[in-house]
């Protein structure tokens, strides 16, 4: 139900009783042609002769005697706050789309137009494309048409892309529901402001984790992230970007949020990476793989994936590995990849399976990608010609549930305690002048 | 002849002094007005009661003194502010469909006389191409014939008449590194 009036003018303001049955004096410019059918009943007045037989509505119950006789007679208490309940009783329930306010239905008038000339580019622009297409088979093309002919067609989807963008963006209803978060990630209007708003400071945030812990120098060369990823460990913990993730939390794998914002479904990879593994031979820090998972089906409505139910023959190349850093060892990173899948180069053998990895004949010729320590992601994305598209990052630090999550874990070493080398200080020289003192 | 009225120094001369400075007269003229003003609408009850009038100069340096220079901000209800953004994003659209139809009309205008003066480029005195004498048999035109009527579109004379010649084109400090653009073509 939408509230049509605003509350405190309500609240100051309340319409007589009697008088709720009279529908408001509009301002509309034309006439109301008498035959139309009311376009919403005016709501039911408070019952002030309510009989046994009387049901309250515990939507527009707004004194405290009839919240009583609610409860009394029905059971039932009432929703919302008094002040919502008033205002919902007193106001007229006129749909939003059809309030009396001239230049407001002006305003519609003119994006309703502005609308119905957007769809009749859009229809002209598909059949443009479908000609075009058309055109492919016919008679013998040279190298060059046919790539001007393809990029004139890339042109063309991008604008009628833009066009579908552009006919929906000014409407005041699609703007409520995605501000209500109802919006159907179908369609391209919802993707397209879910972006937007997501570049406007998650992706920011993101960017500035992702840089300031310098993961994108140290396991990918660089990321353009267009998906956006949220980890929850145990299904409630949500971890900011970069956050300490207890180790007790981190134990079972997490339940990754992976949003695409472009249209269709897709095949993804998910790598997890620690580059903080300590190498105390070489005085250095290796890679260690804790999680691979391949042909993830990902799509702008299908975006959770909980990692301990993908399949394990098909799908998981590495299972989960809880973090675990050991006592005395700084903190060390993980940084989760999406890896976007390529039909074109993978698999293309058969048509069906495009942009699928064979997990099977992986293991039995790559058996490096199955190893955990030092795994070089960015000779795997290399090798296999992944796309990287998102990016996310949780630390992990040791704490009092680090040993027992190592042996539950099967992990060797629970018990270490990494020390600093200790530097002998220098021996103790006299100052100049202390002699003389 | 009659002397000039003194009407408008009255108020700065010593001869027309009295005690009270001219806001606080103003302001006692206020007061003494008659309750019941010759008026259709209905006197309020409620208002000025029990306050007395201020000097207006106090009243002009405690509003500018107590008030920020920005307005205050907007607070709207969720259905107002969204018939707020609905007007606000039609209007801008209706502006840019306005802007839009200019640029086109200014645009084919340009076009057309360009057009045009290609055309009379092309022409000699009789209004013939030279394909056309050469369709009709005649013999080509010679010497300054051809374009004349191009060439005195050309001409600039009376185009600054009334506007100062330096506005012919954007004052800079400076002049440019190259002159003139030799390689210009259309």
């Amino acid at each position: 139900m939408s509230l049509n009036r605003p509350l405190g003018q309500c609240i100051r303001h309340t319409r007589h009783e009697r008088l709720l049955h009279v529908p408001y004096r509009t301002f509309a410019t034309t006439t109301e042609p008498p035959s139309t059918p009311e376009a919403s009943p005016p709501p039911t007045p408070p019952s002030s002769d309510a009989t046994p037989t009387h049901r309250y509505n515990p939507n527009l119950v707004h004194t405290p005697r009839m919240e009583k006789k609610l409860l009394a007679a029905q059971n039932q208490y009432p929703i919302g706050s008094r002040r919502r309940r008033a205002a919902l009783a007193t106001s007229t329930n006129i749909p939003f789309s059809q309030l009396p306010y001239q230049c407001f239905q002006e305003a519609r008038k003119v994006l309703r137009h502005d609308r119905t000339e957007k769809v009749k580019e859009i229809e002209g622009m598909r059949q443009r494309i479908t000609r075009l297409e058309a055109r492919a088979g016919e008679g013998v093309e040279s190298e060059a048409e046919r790539k001007q002919r393809e990029h004139r067609l890339r042109g063309m989807r991008k604008r009628l892309d833009d066009w579908k963008i552009l006919a929906d963006v000014n409407d005041p209803l699609v703007k409520k529901k995605f501000e209500d978060g109802m919006g159907d990630m179908n369609k391209p209007i919802y993707r397209h402001l879910s972006d937007l708003q997501w570049r406007s400071y998650k992706r920011r945030v993101l960017m500035q984790r992702i840089t300031q812990m310098n993961v994108v120098p140290d396991v990918l060369q660089s990321i353009d992230p267009t998906y956006s990823t949220e980890i929850r460990f145990s299904d409630f913990h949500k971890v900011p970007h970069g956050e300490f993730v207890h180790s007790l939390f981190s134990e079972k794998p997490p339940v990754l949020t992976i949003q695409p914002y472009n249209q269709g479904e897709r095949l993804v990879t998910i790598s997890i990476v620690n580059p903080d593994v300590p190498n105390v031979g070489r005085d250095a820090f290796d890679y260690r793989c804790h999680f691979l998972a391949c042909n993830v089906k990902v799509s702008p409505t299908n975006t959770t994936i909980d990692l301990a139910k993908l399949d394990p023959e098909t799908q998981i190349l590495q299972e989960w590995l809880p973090p675990h850093v050991q006592k005395g060892l700084p903190y060390q990173r993980h940084a989760i990849f999406t890896l976007e899948q390529d039909p074109a180069t993978l698999n293309t053998v058969s048509a069906s399976s495009a942009g699928t990895l064979d997990l099977s004949a992986m293991k039995t010729h790559e058996p490096k990608w199955a190893e955990r320590d030092n795994f070089i992601l960015r000779s795997f994305v290399d090798k296999l010609r992944l796309k990287p598209v998102g990016v996310d990052l949780f630390r992990a630090k040791f704490d009092d549930g680090t040993s027992e999550v190592m042996q539950r874990a099967g992990v060797m070493g629970g018990d270490v305690e990494f020390r600093r080398k200790r530097v002998e200080p220098l021996p103790y020289q006299r100052l100049k002048g202390s002699r003389f003192r | 002849m009659k002397p000039p009225s003194t009407a408008l120094l009255r108020a700065f001369s010593p001869i027309y002094s009295q005690t009270l400075p001219w806001a606080a007269r103003g302001c006692l003229a206020q007061q003494a007005q008659p309750k019941a003003s010759f008026s259709s609408t209905e006197q309020r009850q409620k208002r000025n009661k029990g306050q007395q009038k201020r000097d207006p100069r106090i009243k002009l340096i405690r509003y500018h003194l107590q008030h920020g220079l920005t307005p205050r901000p907007l607070r709207f209800s969720r259905t107002r502010y969204l018939r707020h953004w609905t007007i606000h994003r039609a209007w801008q659209l209706h502006q840019r469909q306005i802007k839009h139809a200019q640029e086109q009309t200014l645009e084919r205008q340009y076009n057309s006389m360009r057009d045009a003066c290609e055309a009379l480029r092309l022409i000699d005195n009789h209004g013939l191409t030279a394909e056309d004498r050469v369709r009709l048999g005649e013999p080509p035109e010679e010497g300054k014939e051809m374009g004349r009527l191009f060439r005195i579109a050309m001409l600039k004379n009376g185009v600054w008449d009334g506007v100062p010649i330096e506005y012919g084109r954007i004052q800079t400090d400076s002049p440019p590194r190259e002159g003139w653009n030799h390689g210009w073509t259309r």
